[in-house]
């Protein structure tokens, strides 16, 4: 009787555990799936992802094994005759043409041109052009594979200049499984170009890809910039406002400590515009005043200045400030210690957890940023991350798979920052989330 | 205190005293100069911009400064003048009852009925004038294109907020519960939860409207057609106008009555809202769960001890004890939750920015949404100005009356 009675009740227990289980793991799946499916995707080709494969070939062995060795290949190339190339575009003058064979090709691509009812060797043709008048020799290319161009933009290729000039066949899915044309050596009488297949471009094609069409290079740059000027300015001006009102006394303390607390009601629409003119005005008068051109728009000014002071830290920092018991500033006092002296050597080392906190949260806020980014840039110059993937998302609409290697690229620093410094963040929001 | 005393004070004390005095305001100087950098900044770039913001929206200014038009451009978004005006008074009425009706307690006899009349005239007479003010907005809005477009924004607010505030708190704290029990992995979890929240918005919303709202390749309308809903019945998420009351009612074969179907309250908000609550609700679950957790952590364990003791069930003591003490917790995440939805702008502007800003047919045109429509695509930073500032109103009225409920509602432990 007893017997029973414990089983079910430990039967009982064990069925809520597996509930209480199911119902964090779910919403751990719903948290998560979103970033896994958008790494998927980022993986796959345009085919893939337009026939709706879940798993992308380029996470499978396929396209890796078997891959045929590196080669260079010496060109012949031959005076072009006029009219002989079908539909490349003109505007860059071809002088020259040759051809490469390809006779081993990886296993996505056989599998294609089996598709098709074609069969290796392929062969790539190549136009060749002097485009650049400053730069020396041939440097722009074209691609093509029997009489069909499958040429979609120039590239403009230096020296051992590699990845940047991938060979493109009609079939969007080829290009990333086709060999990588380099060229080595650029004289029209010795003209040599290396074939290579790289299993990393392979498997990070898009990624590279919408790296270069983006430019994500400089928007990466950019944000970090940004972050960082952002948040040492951060950092320094909350760490002495947080300390003036944390230890010392001064007339109007707790009004200005009203009136810094107040600004965290209002809304960013809300000052957006009045903050825009306000730098457009100050812009103006650096310019005729200074005669600096563009101080504030298009400029790390505008982008960081404004949100130096944040009332957020402020607070956090002047709730652990405060808490230092005063036996440790009279000690100072009594050895000559001023008040900066005593913030520098005393206070600092002793807050290094709130400051992590502050340097996190700012450094992630000041990266995700948008709205106030997107008005105050109009051109490339400082321009951050997040605009220029929105920027992106619309050039790249039907390429989703290239659109969400861009959104990986964004996403990808704040994770590694999040997953080094996730105690101080969940806490830092945790402690001031409750009392702000 | 040897200053008070002023009497007999040697030359000692006298300087000692003066050293303190200098000292203090040695002090005081060097604590303003601690403040200056960021009290320059907030006052230029935080409290500067709301008088400027005024004075733009008082005159014609598009990109350039123009005529100054008094208060145009806010009848340009609510009507005409008498119908604001009565609309305000009756606030302010209903302000000044809630204020009466807290007096009464404090009085006794005759005071007390005197009070409780002014009450009801109050509420009476200000619930008349702000109806009538509210209905004659709502009349006019019938007519005037810009008014109606104004008007249905705060309404597609509202929608938004209830549609996803609620949401938020029920899953957070459920699952801040469960993680409170005792789990392994707790901190995993919560780490997994809050990931939504700190990735950049822009990235987050990008993957949603691309690869899960889209309505031919999207991981929700693959899933549904999955679960065997047709082809042709496929919800077209994010480029959907039709409200999801009507949505609903043709789905089940249900013809509603014309006056629901051209309704704007009716009718519900579009579906393409409802996509962008479902990605609200996914970045701030996490976000709020975080904070539950904190608050569960703040009630004291003897407290369910005694409870259980006394012979309470679970149940009794979620009821009892957990959400009564955890309230000050809801009330904050409320208000933040509130005001949150009533400043979005970011993700709504990624995941509509593919059928033009504001969704399709402006039907995710929220309130901030569409003060930057008229600040970026109308270029017409009088009306945008003008429009923040009633949303900046509206912001404080709420907290006003959530701050008055919170304090009638919540048990502080």
């Amino acid at each position: 009787m007893r017997k029973a009675d414990s089983t079910r009740i430990r039967l009982r227990f064990r069925l809520t555990r597996a509930f209480i289980y199911f119902v964090l793991i779910l919403g751990a799946v719903i948290a998560v799936f979103p970033f896994l499916w958008m790494v998927l995707t980022s993986l796959k080709t345009y085919g893939e992802y337009a026939l709706r494969d879940p798993w992308p070939k380029a996470l499978t062995l396929l396209p890796y094994r078997n891959l045929p060795p590196t080669e260079d290949v010496v060109v012949d190339l031959y005076p072009i005759e006029e009219g002989t190339w079908g539909g490349a575009p003109r505007s860059a003058q071809p002088l020259m043409e040759g051809r490469i064979p390809i006779e081993q090709v990886s296993a996505p691509v056989a599998e294609q041109l089996a598709r098709r009812g074609e069969a290796p060797p392929l062969e790539v043709f190549i136009l060749v052009a002097d485009v650049d008048s400053e730069v020396e020799g041939y440097d722009t290319f074209y691609f093509t594979v029997g009489s069909r161009v499958i040429q979609q933009e120039t590239v403009r290729a230096r020296l051992g200049e590699g990845w940047k000039a991938p060979y493109y066949i009609n079939a969007p899915d080829m290009e990333r499984w086709g060999p990588q044309l380099i060229v080595v050596d650029n004289d029209p009488n010795h003209f040599v170009v290396r074939k290579t297949w790289r299993p990393t471009v392979m498997l990070i094609f898009n990624y590279i890809k919408s790296w270069y069409e983006a430019d994500f290079a400089r928007y990466t740059w950019n944000s970090v910039r940004l972050t960082f000027i952002s948040v040492t300015g951060v950092v320094v001006f909350s760490t002495l406002a947080a300390y003036a009102f944390a230890r010392m006394q001064f007339p109007g303390r707790n009004a200005i400590f009203t009136a810094f607390l107040a600004t965290l009601m209002l809304p960013e629409v809300v000052t957006l515009i009045p903050n825009y003119a306000i730098v457009i005005q100050l812009d103006r008068f650096f310019e005729r005043v200074l005669h600096i051109e563009n101080a504030w728009l298009n400029n790390w000014t505008a982008l960081t200045i404004p949100f130096m002071a944040s009332t957020f830290s402020i607070f956090l920092l002047r709730q652990f400030f405060a808490q230092i018991p005063d036996e440790l500033y009279d000690a100072a006092l009594i050895d000559g210690c001023g008040h900066l002296r005593f913030l520098l050597q005393v206070v600092l080392p002793l807050s290094k957890a709130p400051l992590m906190s502050v340097i996190v949260l700012n450094g992630i806020w000041s990266w995700n940023a948008f709205l106030w980014p997107l008005i105050v840039t109009s051109d490339e110059t400082w321009r951050p991350i997040t605009v220029g993937l929105s920027k992106f998302t619309m050039e790249a609409a039907a390429e989703v798979h290239l659109m969400m290697a861009g959104a990986a690229i964004t996403i990808i620093p704040i994770l590694i920052l999040y997953f080094f410094t996730q105690k101080q963040f969940t806490e830092g929001i945790a402690t001031t989330g409750l009392k702000g | 205190m040897p200053d008070t005393t002023g009497v007999a004070r040697s030359p000692q004390e006298r300087a000692r005293g003066r050293g303190a005095r200098r000292r203090r305001i040695r002090e005081a100087l060097e604590a303003y100069l601690f403040l200056s950098p960021a009290a320059i900044l907030l006052f230029a770039f935080g409290i500067l911009p709301v008088g400027y913001a005024f004075y733009i929206s008082l005159h014609r200014w598009r990109i350039q400064k123009g005529d100054f038009i008094g208060l145009a451009n806010y009848t340009r978004l609510l009507g005409p003048s008498p119908k604001v005006a009565m609309l305000l008074v009756g606030i302010g009425l209903l302000i000044g009852a809630y204020y009466v009706w807290r007096a009464i307690s404090f009085q006794s006899g005759g005071w007390q009925v005197g009070l409780r009349a002014i009450l009801a005239a109050l509420l009476i007479i200000g619930g008349l004038t702000l109806v009538l003010g509210a209905d004659g907005m709502v009349r006019y809005a019938a007519e005037e294109r810009t008014v109606r477009q104004y008007l249905l924004s705060v309404l597609r607010t509202v929608f938004y907020s209830a549609g996803t505030v609620p949401f938020q708190l029920i899953f957070a704290f459920l699952l801040a519960n469960l993680l409170f029990q005792q789990i392994r992995g707790r901190s995993t979890f919560r780490m997994l939860y809050f990931l939504p929240y700190i990735t950049p918005t822009v990235a987050t919303a990008a993957v949603w409207r691309a690869i899960i709202f889209e309505p031919r390749q999207g991981l929700a309308n693959t899933l549904l057609s999955f679960l065997g809903v047709a082809q042709e019945n496929l919800p077209r998420w994010i480029l959907e106008p039709q409200g999801v009351v009507v949505l609903l009612g043709e789905w089940l074969g249900i013809s509603l009555p014309e006056w629901v179907v051209s309704s704007p309250v009716l009718s519900g908000p579009s579906l393409a809202m409802v996509a962008v609550c479902i990605y609200n609700i996914w970045v701030f679950t996490g976000y709020n769960t975080v904070i539950y957790l904190a608050g569960l952590g703040a009630i004291p364990y003897e407290l369910y001890e005694a409870a259980e003791i006394d012979g309470a069930g679970r149940w009794q003591l979620l009821r009892h004890i957990t959400l009564p003490l955890v309230s000050p917790t809801t009330y904050f995440l409320t208000l933040m939750g509130i005001i949150g939805t009533f400043k979005a702008v970011n993700h709504i502007y990624i995941m509509t920015q593919i059928v033009g800003l504001g969704g399709p047919q402006d039907t995710t045109t929220t309130a901030a949404i569409y003060i930057f429509k008229q600040f970026r695509e109308g270029n017409r930073w009088g009306v945008a100005s003008a429009a923040a500032f009633i949303l900046l109103g509206i912001i404080l009225l709420l907290t006003w009356v959530q701050n008055r409920v919170a304090e009638e509602r919540v048990h502080y432990a």
